[in-house]
Parts: C-alpha cells; structure tokens; sequence
C-alpha cells in the first residue's frame, strides 16, 4: 500500500518553505503536491514523495505536525478523456473520495490518480471488483 | 430647567450627613457581615466588633475582600442570613473551578431595583419612556436587574434579551421604543444591521436615550454611538459583587458616574501598595456594600482602574463621581459583555487531549464587532492528517469556550511549537480592539 505525507501548515508567509527546506535537506524528492486550505487559517499540505516513511521521520524531528495516509493509487491514460473514464470506473465502484492528487509518468505515456478514502479496505476491494487497475507503491513513489 | 431627583433626601445629602449615615450603615453592615461563616471567623480572628466604626476613614483598618475569597467560600460561606430568607442569586458564567455567586433577600433586590431606577431617572429617563433592554436574562445581572429597575421607575419595560437584531429592530419600531440599554460593541453591531435594511435609527425609531456599560469603552466610542442614533448615550457601571448595573450611572451632564454613596463605600486604592490614593489619581475600586442584608461584603477589590473626579456636579448631586473604568488589576478582560478571565480558556483547552495547553488569546474588532480570537497548538502526535477531524476539533474547542466563558471564540488552530511556552507569567492576552483597553 502506498502512502501520502501530510501536514498540518498554517497559511502564513514562509511557512510553506520551511516543510521544503526541511524535506530538502533530507534529500527527498516530490513527486506531487496538493494544498487543501480551510479558509480558517490553516490546511493540510499532502505529498507523495519518493520514500514517504524518511520525510515523515524528518519533518517530525523539527517538530512538524506530519501523518502518513494511505492513498489509493489508479492507473489512468496520459491522454485527453483519460480522467474522465477513470472517474466513471469509481463512481460505479461507489468509491467516494475526499481529495486527488495527480501525476503523469511521463515515459510510459501514462497517468496516476491518487486517492484519499474514508475505509481503505472496502475501497481497494471494490475498485477491484470493478476492474480498476491499483498501482505499485514503487511505481507511486517513482525510482529516482 | 428644574432640577429633578429620584430620592433628592438621599441624593443631595451633604458631605457631613451622608458621611454620618455610610458610618451607621457601615457598623450595621458589620454586624450582619459577622454572622457569616467567613466574616465571622475572619473579624473574631482580628478583634473587629461591631460598632468600632466612628468615622468613615477608620474602613481602612478592616481587611479587604477578594474574588478569591468569594470562591474559597463559595457557595453559602458569605451568607449573613438562613437560606429561608434568600429569594434570588446572580453568579457568574463558568464550569471551571467555582463561580462567583451573590445571594439577596427581599429587601437587597428591592434596595438594587431602587438604586437601578435612580440611576435610569438621574441620565433623564421617566415614567413616559418606552425602555427596551437589549440583555441577557438570567444569570447574568444586566437582564433582570435592569427589569426590576425600569418597573420601579414605572417606565414601559420590554424585556428585549439578547441578539437577534431584525427582531430587536422590530420591537423598537412597533413599540415606538425611546430608551434602551446594550453593551457599546453590540449596538455598534445593530447599527449595520439598521443599515442593511435600508433603515436609519435616526429617521426611523424615537429613540433618544441609551444607556450603555456591561463593558469598558472610551469617549470616543460613545460618541460614535451618539452620532449614529442621533440620541444621548449614558455610561453604566456595576459588577455582580456588588448587585450588578445601578452601581454608579451618569447624569445628564455626562461627566463622570455618580458612585451612590449611601449603599456604598467607594475607596481608591493603590493595588501594589494597598495604599488609598488622593482623589483624582487612578487606582483600584475597592467597594464595600452598605445596604445589603444577605450577603454584605466589605472592602471587595473590585480590580477595576478608575478615579474620583474632584469636584462637584452641577447636577446637584453630592454623590462622587468615578472616572470610566480604564483598565484591571488583573487579567480579566470583557468581550461582547462577558467578563473572562484568561485561566477559564486555559482550563478549557487542558481538557481537550488533541490541544497543547498554550494558548494565545488576540482581542481584535472585525467588521465592526469585537471578537476573541483563540489560537490553540495542533499536538504533533495526535495529528492524523484528517481535514475533517480538524475541523470537528475546532468546533468542539469553539462550543467548549463559549459554554465556559459565554462569548463565541474564533478558534485558530495554530502549528505546533508556534506559541510561545508558559515560563511563569507568559502573556497570553493581546488587545487589538479599536477602543481596546488593555495593553
């Protein structure tokens, strides 16, 4: 199973940064980034990065409000329509989600979408039933 | 223009014979005080008899009275009188650790409904006005108590309560309301909603008398209050230890609030020496209650920064006159009329596992309304990364508050490690309000 970072990041100037700062340093690479802002202040930043359990570890040492989440990872097209079919497949699956996040494989011409849901399991197993093609946590992650 | 009291035998006693009656009240006050638990125990310890009182500066030889001591004895250790003869209590807000709580017989809330109709007379309301009063009911003293004044003083009550303010509008437009009495910050409030129905107060209600307190303001800010009503707007002062509003209450030469001396002793003190200080100099209220039979109390620190003005009233009235409050002695402060003391939020927040207890508390004005911003500590090893579970623990953390100190917080969840630890005295409290008073 793969796993997005997330954490708890207040909407002030440079504050961002200093989660980067830190992931720089412990030479971690993003793979893609996704912001959910509450409009109270402050919101949860999630990433999948390419070894999510050293980002955790690192961004905990300074003291960052930092969780690992399990994330359902799709296979889709890199092509136009490709998200669209995807999405049809879940929504027969009856899978709801609360966010996405994006992001192509540039040199096997395809795409992931990544999942967050409410239960893990019976997701996963319907998403099956229907067809969906889940991904590997190293295809996720990425080999660099 | 005739000069017009409520009580003028009282009212405009003279220095010697007003002085003549606080020392015969002041000796009674003694004697009833002493057949309470705490007084009791408190003045036999001392040696203070009853009658040892000869002239009105000899107060300052009896121990004060704190907040502190009202809680230690909380409930009935004040209480002068069987629980038989006592009809009604005032307390205040609070689930944490006990409440200050006042008891009156018969003869207290008709005495405070007195002193409420004689302060309401001396700022020109009469019989003929229609007063609507825009206050909580209950607990809270500013509900009832200015009820019973207002039916005292026989002018047409509408017992309005709080919020609510196309209905508050309402009222006053179908009952042609003249007088009415809220906390300054929500009248301000009022205003834009009068505005936003296309409707001006001036123009559009006969208001011509509001009577404004339950919360520190300036000048400045009654003015405004003035200019947007087109009426006169009079100060009110009173703490729930002391009855509540009809304490001290401005004449219609807005200068000052007379202190009504003959149900009360008014001493400024200095708060770090204990030291009365010359009339004029800014310093602690210290109040003793002179006409109050169940529960009397003796020079209470009231924590209030305030002055005598010197001099006289052209009213006519011999009663002294404080300053507006300008400050505490303390750390309390007042949001939207409710008095909170920063350890009530602390206490709140220590409840919540998922909340460091560090806390700071920013008092700014928004959109015209003051409010109390809140931040807490998100704890690193609670986080889950659930924008939901957040949120559900911001709205906990918000209803937790405001069932505790009765204001709604804004509650801002902050990143962990981002306010500043307690080290002993850490200031927790920043006032940012326009007409803000601490600092």
């Amino acid at each position: 199973m793969a796993y997005e970072v997330s954490i708890f990041l207040e909407n002030k100037i440079g504050h961002f940064e200093r989660i980067t700062k830190v992931l720089k340093e412990a030479e971690i690479n993003i793979r893609s980034m996704a912001i959910n802002d509450t409009a109270n202040g402050w919101g949860i930043l999630n990433l999948i990065v390419n070894d999510p359990i050293k980002a955790k570890e690192a961004l905990a040492e300074k003291g960052v409000s930092v969780a690992l989440r399990k994330v359902i990872a799709l296979e889709m097209r890199d092509e136009a329509g490709g998200l669209d079919d995807l999405l049809m497949e879940v929504a027969k699956a009856e899978v709801n989600f609360d966010n996405a996040i994006g992001r192509v494989i540039t040199e096997k011409q395809k795409a992931i979408l990544i999942l967050n849901v409410d239960d893990y399991a019976e997701s996963i197993k319907k998403l099956e039933q229907q067809g969906v093609k889940i991904i590997d946590d190293q295809t996720v992650y990425g080999t660099s | 223009m005739a000069i017009e009291f409520w009580q003028e035998e009282f009212e405009t006693l003279g220095k010697k014979d007003l002085q003549k009656l606080q020392v015969d009240r002041l000796n009674k006050t003694i004697e009833s005080a002493c057949r309470s638990p705490f007084y009791g125990n408190l003045y036999s310890k001392k040696n203070i008899k009853p009658g040892a009182i000869k002239a009105i500066s000899q107060i300052a030889e009896l121990p004060f009275t704190t907040k502190q001591d009202l809680r230690e004895n909380f409930p009935y250790g004040f209480l002068s009188l069987p629980k038989k003869d006592i009809i009604r209590l005032h307390s205040s807000s609070g689930t944490t650790g006990n409440p200050t709580v006042i008891f009156h017989n018969r003869h207290d809330l008709k005495s405070w409904a007195n002193l409420m109709a004689r302060s309401l007379f001396c700022a020109g309301i009469r019989d003929t006005d229609v007063f609507q009063n825009i206050c909580g009911y209950g607990l809270f003293t500013g509900g009832l108590g200015f009820q019973y004044g207002i039916e005292t003083l026989g002018a047409l009550s509408i017992p309005a309560g709080a919020g609510n303010s196309l209905r508050q509008i309402k009222l006053m437009r179908d009952y042609g309301t003249t007088a009415a009495h809220a906390i300054p910050s929500y009248l301000g409030r009022l205003y834009e909603v009068f505005e936003a129905e296309g409707l001006d107060p001036k123009r559009d209600t006969q208001l011509k008398t509001l009577v404004i307190g339950a919360e520190p303001h300036t000048d400045a800010q009654r003015k405004r209050i003035e200019e947007m009503y087109g009426v006169r707007a009079f100060n009110s002062f009173g703490l729930s230890e002391m009855n509540g509003p009809g304490v001290a209450f401005e004449c219609t030469h807005q200068n000052g609030l007379h202190i009504w001396e003959d149900s009360y002793v008014v001493e400024i003190i200095d708060p770090e020496t204990l030291q009365p200080v010359p009339d004029g100099e800014y310093g602690e209220l210290v109040m003793t209650t002179l006409d109050r039979e169940a529960m009397p109390l003796i020079r209470y620190r009231t924590r209030d920064i305030t002055r005598i003005i010197p001099g006289e009233c052209e009213c006519g009235r011999t009663h002294r006159r404080i300053d507006r409050i300008t400050g505490r002695s303390d750390d309390m402060f007042i949001i939207k009329g409710c008095n909170v003391f920063p350890m009530q939020i602390e206490g709140v927040l220590m409840k919540i596992p998922e909340v460091g207890s560090d806390y700071m508390i920013h008092l700014e004005t928004m959109n015209g309304a003051d409010e109390m911003v809140v931040e807490v500590e998100v704890k690193s090893d609670w986080f889950q990364g659930d924008i939901k579970r957040l949120n559900s623990l911001s709205n906990t953390i918000t209803r937790q508050i405001r069932d505790e100190v009765l204001a709604k917080p804004i509650v801002k969840l902050v990143e962990a490690g981002s306010i500043p630890k307690s080290e002993g005295k850490a200031i927790r409290v920043t006032d940012n309000r326009k007409n803000g008073l601490l600092n």
